[in-house]
């Protein structure tokens, strides 16, 4: 294969032939958005076959489908299937097919694909496409209440603040059951459940305690991020509302946006701007990483653990104070760069931060593994099956720890990423909560290797670039390694300096759907470990509700009264305002 | 005058209950590298809830509104029997262990038969752990008694004790052993961690506790408070009574309390310390905690047999 290849083929150009040879005649037209990423169009019914043949006959993996509403532009809705490919001639391929707004349906890929299931469903929520041959038709990100015919993402449907009212006062979803043994009892987890924090509600089907089968509900709150990027933000300001897709690892969904943004349109960002990115979103790493390591120990009733984490934790906010100025990395990114520098001085403060939490977390981490029954909660608990998991494409330590070594900042090296040297992606083979336990240990060991030699690395320079032409209407992918897993983000700007359609997809947007296996054949008294485990971000999931600027019990605080409420830290502004 | 006694070491323990349970709370702070609430934190909570109305749920009947008092009230009968103070039991009729047995017994079923009276899926989960507890250790602390009882003559705890405290009870090894065991099976009637599985808060949100509010809740956490104090009483009474008053004078009954309180505090000092540095058991495995148990108990009554 390599012999053949021939130093000017673009990347994914054997993908692209491959298709042509296997479906003569079905590829209609193949761009290429950047240097990775190639586009091609081919007719709607061909949808199965060519995604079919992409996911399983050359290595691919789904990361989601994007659906745009183009009928301004060319009187279609057009469905884009995202392909990662990661065994040959790795890069990004994506298929594109235009759907009639008279019909307004297209064959579903589920039957052929399990990992399309949540997209397309959210393609019939969001923009009314049916999925003909869909296995499971149930709305996935709107309310029960909501209006059965708005479809709030079509260009024509409605103003990003209207409050539609409910149409219906009980919550009717139905969950699905699809175990063997008849008679089980129904345990619900949530909306609001004791260990989660965040509303997901999670329905067990249980025999005394163990587990049959699991069904899930989430996007409670939905926050309609995409509607209010279209309609309200100029494309330049989306990078910080992409901060607040997650209060965990927003600077990696603001990273991926920005990069679609840039490769759309060439935009090349200076190296040292790309070294910032990188040691940003390994700091987040960092303290992502210990928050799920003190909530496994939490899960498992373990609260001393727990508290020690959290303690270290408080050393990479710190850090994220000394290199942005807040505890977390946020505001950091612009379209063309980053917004500050690191210093001298921070460098060497960096560094030494960098040795202390070694030390620290791995006398923890010691700790954690010799405390007595970690090992009898966590391994054999939660299995996913590698073959699951090459069904539904799911991403981070969660398919990291089933054997399959997926990364984007090894598969697909952006940023500071593609510099780093001795580095590979981490996996354990256990397929059970222990060794995605392990996969975090390990990576954040890592990427405290990685900050070093990234610091080491970063040449002097400018960190952002201003000079580009603006095109409208082009669109690209980006992507980054977030702590939980890639974060894909599709982007096309519009002719009026704002997004046309972004559509981000978040790492636990992809992980949702295999954890109904992975709670099979448990207890529940471990399905909270294994929630866990997946280290699962609601909020990022949810990313797309508008915030009611107009809600009449809304208080403004003035900057006084929110400057004086930092320094007491007592008698909030908001106390008593039902917050 | 010996009712009186027992009516005081009654109140006494449940009075203390919640400073102990203060005191394991901050130790538990202090072992996660936190600040932590003050001692007296317990007082407060349980003032608060009093004051709290209470929210019944729909469809729940007589059971559930019975149960935190006798929860509650059991407990407060045995510490009323126990020879804590002295080396005798103040009512000898509530020292038998067959009564204090089937006493602690009474909470246990009340407790499970409350949390089916609700309506909520964890608090029957809960319930069945909680009778899966009982029925586990159980059998345990009646083996380890009865060779107790054997080696001391008789079935009462005051002479049970006083037969150890002299060094009569014969034979002195299987006492020993006895002791062990009993420490174990103690410690995991207590409900502390690794053990709390009836009240696992991250696997079924405090199980029954949940359908309880207001004064209820108060009792009950009062009463689960107090029970661990109890239980380490149970303990410390026939196999540590070193110390303990052997007549009624007011200075033995002095010096028998101040070192009742002194052992009381070292056993739940151990056991804070050993519940904050374990995860909780998986409650499918906490057979094989318990085999363990029934293993040293069975030794003491080998031992008790072949007469070493």
């Amino acid at each position: 294969m390599s012999t053949k290849k021939q130093t000017t083929l673009r990347v994914g150009e054997t993908h692209v032939q491959a298709v042509r040879d296997t479906f003569p005649g079905v590829v209609l037209d193949a761009t290429w958005q950047a240097e990775d990423q190639v586009t091609i169009t081919i007719p709607v019914d061909m949808l199965p076959d060519v995604v079919e043949f992409l996911y399983y006959g050359r290595g691919g993996w789904l990361p989601n489908m994007v659906a745009n509403d183009e009928r301004p532009l060319r009187g279609c809705y057009v469905l884009y299937y995202l392909l990662s490919m990661e065994e040959s001639d790795p890069g990004f391929v994506v298929v594109r097919a235009e759907v009639d707004p008279n019909t307004m349906e297209y064959p579903s890929v589920t039957p052929r694909v399990p990992a399309c299931v949540w997209s397309e469903r959210e393609a019939f929520d969001m923009f009314g496409l049916r999925a003909v041959g869909l296995p499971d038709e149930r709305r996935l990100v709107l309310p029960d209440d909501w209006l059965e015919d708005l479809y709030p993402l079509r260009k024509d449907s409605m103003d990003y603040r209207r409050r539609p009212a409910p149409v219906t006062d009980v919550e009717d979803y139905t969950f699905l059951y699809e175990g063997n043994a008849e008679e089980t009892t129904q345990v619900p987890m949530g909306p609001l459940h004791i260990t989660s924090d965040e509303p997901g509600h999670f329905r067990l089907f249980v025999e005394g305690e163990d587990i049959i089968d699991a069904d899930y509900r989430l996007f409670y709150v939905h926050r309609g991020m995409e509607k209010v990027a279209e309609s309200r933000l100029s494309y330049d300001a989306v990078t910080f509302l992409a901060d607040r897709i997650c209060g965990i690892c927003g600077n990696a969904h603001s990273v991926a946006y920005a990069e679609a943004v840039e490769n759309a349109q060439g935009i090349e960002v200076p190296l040292r701007g790309q070294y910032i990115r990188s040691i940003l979103l390994e700091v987040e790493r960092l303290h992502s990483h210990l928050l799920n390591l003190g909530l496994v120990c939490h899960y498992c009733g373990f609260d001393t653990g727990f508290q020690h984490f959290f303690r270290v934790r408080e050393k990479t906010m710190d850090l994220a104070v000394l290199l942005t100025g807040a505890r977390k990395t946020y505001g950091l990114n612009l379209i063309g760069g980053v917004r500050r520098d690191i210093l001298d001085e921070q460098k060497l403060a960096t560094i030494k931060y960098v040795r202390e939490l070694r030390n620290e977390v791995e006398a923890l981490v010691d700790m954690l593994v010799s405390t007595a029954n970690f090992e009898s909660r966590t391994a054999g608990i939660g299995r996913l099956d590698p073959a699951v998991a090459r069904d539904y494409s799911p991403v981070g330590p969660a398919v990291r720890g089933s054997g399959i070594a997926r990364d984007v900042r090894f598969d697909h090296p952006f940023d500071g990423y593609k510099f780093l040297v001795g580095m590979s992606a981490r996996s354990h083979d256990g397929c059970d909560v222990q060794s995605r336990t392990l996969v975090r240990v390990e990576e954040f060991m890592d990427s405290l290797d990685m900050i070093e030699q990234l610091l080491d690395g970063a040449p002097e320079g400018p960190i952002q670039t201003e000079n580009w032409q603006y095109t409208p209407h082009k669109y690209a992918l980006g992507y980054t390694e977030a702590p939980r897993g890639e974060d894909m983000h599709w982007a096309m700007v519009g002719d009026n300096q704002k997004c046309y359609r972004w559509r981000a997809k978040a790492a636990t947007y992809s992980n949702w759907p295999i954890l109904r296996y992975m709670l099979r054949g448990n207890t529940v008294a471990d399905a909270a470990i294994i929630v866990g485990s997946m280290d699962p971000c609601y909020s990022c999931t949810d990313r797309v509700t508008v915030v009611d600027v107009n809600k009449k019990s809304s208080t403004v605080l003035t900057k006084d009264q929110l400057e004086g409420y930092c320094r007491r830290r007592t008698h909030s502004p908001l106390a008593g305002k039902g917050w | 005058m010996t009712i009186i006694v027992a009516i005081l070491q009654a109140v006494l323990l449940v009075t203390l209950a919640p400073l102990f349970s203060g005191i394991t709370r901050k130790i538990r702070a202090k072992m996660h590298s936190r600040k932590g609430t003050s001692i007296m934190q317990d007082y407060y909570d349980l003032a608060k809830l009093w004051r709290r109305c209470e929210v019944k749920e729909g469809g729940s009947g007589i059971i559930s509104r019975l149960t935190p008092p006798i929860f509650l009230g059991s407990f407060i009968l045995v510490a009323a029997g126990l020879p804590l103070v002295m080396q005798a039991c103040p009512v000898p009729f509530l020292g038998d262990i067959i009564t204090v047995l089937y006493l602690m017994a009474l909470p246990r079923f009340m407790f499970a038969l409350g949390s089916i009276d609700s309506a909520g899926s964890y608090t029957a989960i809960g319930g069945v752990r909680e009778l899966l507890v009982g029925v586990l250790v159980e059998p345990s602390l009646i083996l380890v008694l009865f060779v107790a009882a054997i080696a001391a003559g008789s079935t009462n705890l005051g002479i049970m004790a006083n037969a150890v405290g002299t060094l009569q009870a014969y034979p002195f090894v299987a006492i020993v052993v006895a002791g062990v065991a009993c420490a174990m099976a103690c410690y995991i009637e207590m409900g502390k961690l690794p053990f709390d599985l009836a009240e696992a808060e991250q696997e079924i949100q405090e199980g029954p506790l949940a359908a309880y509010s207001g004064p209820s809740l108060a009792m009950i956490k009062l009463g689960v408070s107090v029970k661990q104090l109890v239980v380490a009483s149970l303990f410390v009474a026939i196999f540590l009574p070193f110390g303990a008053a052997t007549t009624a004078a007011p200075l033995d009954l002095l010096v028998g309390l101040v070192s009742f309180l002194f052992k009381l505090l070292i056993v739940m000092l151990i056991a804070s310390v050993i519940e904050n540095s374990v995860m909780r058991a998986r409650y499918k495995y906490l057979g094989r905690y318990t085999w363990f148990v029934v293993g040293i108990a069975s030794l003491s009554l080998v031992f008790l047999v072949i007469g070493i």
